[in-house]
């Protein structure tokens, strides 16, 4: 499995239960109808009627007293009958366990992983054969002796016996487990050999949204599929401008943490797959391939991205992309025109593609609430308006067949609208669309033999330090001028302050030979008069911004840095980096001809580790609840049949539950291929297979795959009654894979899913003991 | 209505196996009425459906057609229990228990407050003479201590109406007088009981009303006294004659035309026996006693 977080559904959860429990009930009082009639004619229905309201009368005159009596009277008997010799075997289990499970060789992650494993498996698998041999004998064994003769002619209703027995039996299930637990965690810090003890950890992982970008610079859900059969991973070519993407929603301060220094530090954690397409040399083969993360903040990316999706749009996508806007506008323009005069130049799906870029950016620009955008958001919104009609007519056309023409006007002059209002604001939109992209230092991913993965966990620090590309250090060199200008620190009458490049050095931590080159610069241009000094202020002559003078100085290469480390400067990874509450980091890999491997829970921010026993404890709720469904179900199943087939079906459940009940779901969503049963029995039976098809008549193909579709109804029926066990398992997995349980997506839904099932169990379980006689043996 | 404790009306149950099968009908349409305040005898063989009348008057079973009303409740409502203490045929409690614990857990199925149980407990376990063995798990009891705290449990709610299930089936002869004591002085106090049993002169020495069933079917319904008066005998009981005495009585009894008079020392039942044997015993330890002392004895009492 994965640990892949994946949030659950707790609307939908709820909207299936309630569906469920109704179709459920009405089901339940059809059936008891219809059975009370056929054994008393047409008394049935009195009876019918009467025994519902004796049944809803005793729901309302449930007394805690008898339950509790109930309850005691299950744990005496837990006791007595020596229930409790299972902490003898768990404690000959765990005196002999360390002669199998030591290994002082072994890496400390892999110790703590088998000893955890050893553990919580052995503690659920030695509880559960109790607990179900307990839920599933007690009711029956209780009915065969009589002794619930005696019980059921007191004033005890026979709701008040089930929820007894349930809640005795639970009691006995959690304290054996805490017991247990208890114990387990003491044996854990003994056994495990102190070197590995400090891996006894919970991770706490941040997982993101995974997309590709290709080798040629478009984003797409998936990277190359190097020919593997289990296309898990999607690969990334090195030394291209292929990257994964992971964007980080929810991140926040909190996802840092402090490293030993008392600073804080974002932990990456990846375990990519290394895929080679020639040896390359021992070194390399040792060291692995070499990858590369890039933090990035792009706006403009998120905005205009969506636009490239189709080939047509490409040069517009990639000039919106670049922040070049202007060039943009007459991209813009030319499409419009196209609009115009060759409409059927365009296919169906440029013009869906269009639309759904539009939307995207209009929806995202709006979302900046930048007023330098001028009213290019709005002009965005409403094309992506005129678009959507202009596709429904196209729509209409093509299903009519009618040759009267769509009119393209509407959409086109919105369009005209869109590109006057990117030439306007040009500036203003380059300006509030920064992109920053921090490039991280190499690391090395190797090729993993044989279940050791490589996993690399990379320090960054909150404080980045990094050489600025062309558009970020305009950036970064503008708003210091505009900042020292405000506080009046860059000049001294009508020249540049004395000294001012060693404070510049010093305050805006970029290092003295560039702050020397930029004073400089800015000295040149003051004497070229492109630059004056206007209100005891530097001001850029031609009344542009800052940000557009110092880049297009960059860009004419007139700042070229002194320093052989380059343009170094400084940003906050939380304040410049995040500012959205949300993280992009980018993944390359660097070697040519080598490919990068991965999937979504690859790669996830580790946030400060949570202690191993709160972890573990969640691990053990996770169990417990497992453990108390069993009870649940296995009382219910046994307030109808004797001992044995209760037995039979409780185990049933919960083998069905824990071993296919996603298959269930998979087949049923048609994941999972192949034919229905009987269809492939026919096809076995005659040597064909299934391209081929049956080789009957007619009317038996449709009486074949009308029962199939019968037998799936049964197995979507069953699919929802049978609970999904593997929910509970699902906390153990990640302790023993030293992650933390995460309390949404995993023990709540665990709880959610307890009570789903508790509730209709102690009403059916009331009912069927209520309404069977004692006798009938 | 009048004080009718229990109604039956054309009860009739048919036991059927697992297919729905008929396999016996063991009871037929009995209809009986048990009035407040007397013992009511159920009697019959084996198998004439006793112990399944009583088990549908509780709502253990379901009756296949008829209409029963009990403490003017129908016997599918569990709030008639508060009022009625059930004996099984069998006692059949939780082993794993042991005197006290079986008292209190049942006390607390009739939400009895914790002093309430407890009096009632050592009142129980003083009168069904359990004292001694109150400690113990009721696995280690003999048949007739499992009886006896199997009354005490019927009784921990002080019910109004007693269903005993042969109530002296494994009982000692001394426990068998204490149980008729009982149930005479249950009725004492105004209490209604019904016992089943086919054990006639337990039946005889306690029940106002008894009801006679075969196989299902009511044979016998009445007062116990006049169903087991015998009109056309006369029984004379004196001290010892002597054989001229007898023949005397003789011809006076044939000037009046009785020629079949019959003359013998009655003998006391074995019953009785038991009982002053065991009680001697008691008084006098260490002793056997020869036919004559018994004899004489039985003369005495
Ligand atoms: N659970 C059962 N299933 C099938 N038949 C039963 C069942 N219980 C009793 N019977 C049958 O019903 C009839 C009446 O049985 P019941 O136990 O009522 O007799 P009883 O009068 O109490 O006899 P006893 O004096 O032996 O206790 C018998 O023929 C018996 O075999
Ligand atoms: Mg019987």
């Amino acid at each position: 499995m994965d640990f892949d977080i994946r949030p659950y559904d707790f609307a939908l959860a709820t909207r299936s239960w309630l569906m469920l429990a109704g179709a459920l009930t009405v089901i339940c009082l059809a059936l008891a109808l219809v059975l009370s009639v056929a054994r008393n004619g047409a008394r049935g229905i009195g009876i019918f009627t009467s025994g519902l309201k004796s049944y809803l009368d005793d729901l309302v005159s449930i007394s805690p007293r008898r339950i509790l009596a109930l309850t005691n009277l299950t744990l005496k008997e837990a006791i007595r009958r020596k229930a409790l010799l299972v902490f003898v075997a768990f404690a000959v289990l765990l005196m002999f366990a360390g002669w199998f499970l030591t290994d002082a060789n072994e890496r400390p992650e892999l110790q703590v992983s088998v000893h955890v494993t050893f553990l919580l498996t052995a503690i659920s698998w030695l509880i559960l054969p109790a607990v179900i041999f307990l839920s599933v004998w007690a009711l029956p064994e209780d009915i065969r002796i009589r002794s619930l003769h005696t019980v059921v002619t007191k004033p005890a209703r026979r709701l008040e016996i089930v929820l007894g027995r349930m809640t005795g039996l639970g009691i006995v299930a959690i304290t054996m487990l805490v017991v247990m637990g208890v114990v387990g965690l003491g044996w854990l810090y003994r056994a495990i050999p102190s070197t590995s003890r400090s891996a006894l950890e919970c991770r706490v992982p941040l997982f993101g949204e995974l997309f590709f970008i290709t080798a040629d610079g478009q984003p797409a859900d998936k990277g190359l599929n190097v020919g593997d059969v289990w296309a898990y991973r999607s690969h990334i070519a090195g030394n291209t401008r292929a990257r994964a993407v992971w964007v980080f929603p929810g991140f926040n301060e909190s996802a840092l943490t402090t490293n030993e220094q008392g600073e804080k530090d974002l932990l990456l954690e990846c375990r990519f797959e290394a895929f080679r397409t020639i040896k390359g040399s021992e070194a390399s083969i040792k060291k692995g391939i070499e990858a590369q993360y890039t933090i990035s903040h792009n706006p403009r990316e998120e905005a205009f991205g969506s636009l490239s999706q189709s080939e047509s749009l490409r040069p517009l996508a990639d000039a919106l992309r670049d922040g070049q806007f202007r060039n943009a506008a007459d991209r813009m323009k030319e499409l419009a025109q196209r609009m115009r005069t060759a409409p059927d130049e365009l296919r169906p799906q440029d013009y869906a593609g269009l639309q759904f870029g539009l939307t995207i950016a209009g929806a995202l620009l709006k979302e900046m609430k930048n007023d330098s955008f001028g009213d290019v958001p709005d002009a965005f919104i409403a094309a992506s308006t005129a678009g959507q009609d202009l596709i429904i007519q196209l729509r209409r056309k093509a299903e009519t067949q009618s040759r009267e023409a769509v009119s393209h006007e509407e959409f086109a002059a919105t369009l005209d609208r869109v590109a006057a209002g990117l030439a306007e604001n040009a500036d203003g939109l380059l300006e509030g669309m920064p992109r920053t992209e921090v490039p991280l230092p190499h690391f090395h991913v190797s090729e993993y033999h044989d279940g050791e993965e490589s996993i690399n966990v990379t320090a960054v620090p909150q404080t980045l330090r990094f050489v600025a590309d062309y558009e970020t250090l305009a950036r970064f060199l503008a708003r210091i001028v505009d900042e020292w200008n405000a506080q009046g620190k860059l000049l001294d009458g009508s020249s540049l302050k004395p000294g001012l490049a060693e404070t510049l050095a010093s305050e805006a931590k970029i290092s003295q030979l560039n702050a020397e080159r930029f004073v400089e610069v800015l000295q040149e241009q003051l004497t070229a008069g492109t630059v004056q000094v206007a209100d005891n202020q530097l001001k850029v002559a031609n009344g542009k911004t800052w940000f557009i003078f110092l880049d297009e100085l960059i860009r004419g290469e007139k700042l070229v840095s002194q320093d052989p480390q380059g343009w170094m400067i400084e940003k906050d990874l939380m304040k410049d980096m995040a500012p959205n509450g949300y993280l992009r980091v980018e993944v390359a890999c660097v070697n040519d001809q080598m490919y990068l491997g991965m999937a979504r829970p690859d790669l996830f921010i580790r946030k400060a580790n949570q202690s191993f026993a709160v972890g573990y404890s969640k691990a053990l709720i996770n169990i417990s609840l497992m453990l108390l469904l069993i009870i649940v179900l296995g009382v219910t199943v046994s307030c109808i049949v004797k001992g044995p087939v209760a037995l039979f079906f409780t185990l049933t459940f919960f083998l069905v539950g824990q071993f296919f009940h996603e298959f269930m779901l998979r087949k049923l969503s048609g994941v999972e291929q192949g034919m229905g049963t009987f269809e492939s029995a026919v096809l076995l039976a005659q040597h064909r297979n299934p391209q081929v098809g049956m080789d009957v008549s007619e009317t038996a193909q449709a009486v074949v795959k009308g029962a199939d579709k019968g037998l799936e109804g049964v197995l979507w029926a069953f699919s929802n009654i049978v609970p999904d066990f593997t929910i509970f398992n699902r906390a153990s997995a990640y302790v023993e894979n030293r992650f933390d349980v995460p309390l949404m997506e995993c023990v709540i839904p665990a709880i959610v899913v307890f009570f789903g099932f508790l509730l209709p169990c102690i009403l059916i379980s009331g009912a069927l003991l209520k309404f069977r006689e004692l006798e009938s043996k | 209505m009048s004080d009718a404790v229990i109604e039956i009306r054309n009860l009739s149950k048919i036991y059927r196996d697992f297919w729905g099968r008929k396999k016996v009908q063991a009871v037929k349409s009995l209809s009986l009425d048990v009035m407040k305040g007397e013992v009511f005898g159920l009697l019959g063989p084996n198998g004439s459906g006793k112990t399944t009348t009583m088990k549908m008057l509780l709502g253990l079973l379901f009756p296949t057609s008829g209409e029963m009303k009990i403490l003017g409740k129908p016997a599918s409502d569990v709030s008639k229990n508060e009022k009625i203490g059930y004996l099984p045929e069998e006692s059949y409690l939780y082993r794993f228990l042991n005197a006290d614990e079986t008292l209190d857990f049942y006390g607390r199925l009739f939400n009895m407050t914790a002093a309430e149980r407890n009096r009632r407990a050592d009142e129980l376990i003083e009168m069904v003479g359990l004292g001694k063995a109150r400690r113990r798990q009721l696995k280690e009891y003999s048949k007739g201590m499992t009886r006896r705290i199997g009354l005490a449990q019927a009784l921990i709610n002080d019910p109004d109406l007693v269903l005993l299930d042969e109530p002296t089936s494994g009982l000692d002869p001394i426990g068998t007088r204490e149980m008729k004591d009982l149930i005479v002085q249950l009725k004492a106090q105004g209490k209604t009981v019904v016992m089943c049993s086919h054990q006639l002169a337990d039946v005889q020495d306690v029940c106002d009303r008894i009801a006679v069933l075969f196989q299902g079917e009511l044979k016998v319904l009445g007062r116990v006294d006049e169903l087991l008066e015998m009109r056309n005998e006369m029984q004379i009981r004196t001290s010892a004659l002597s054989d001229e005495a007898v023949a005397d009585i003789r011809k006076v009894l044939e000037k009046h035309n009785i020629k079949d008079a019959e003359f013998s020392r009655p003998r006391a039942d074995l019953e009785q026996l038991f009982l002053r044997t065991v009680r001697e015993s008691g008084e006098r330890p260490g002793r056997r006693f020869s036919t004559e002392e018994v004899a004489a004895s039985g003369r005495k009492s």
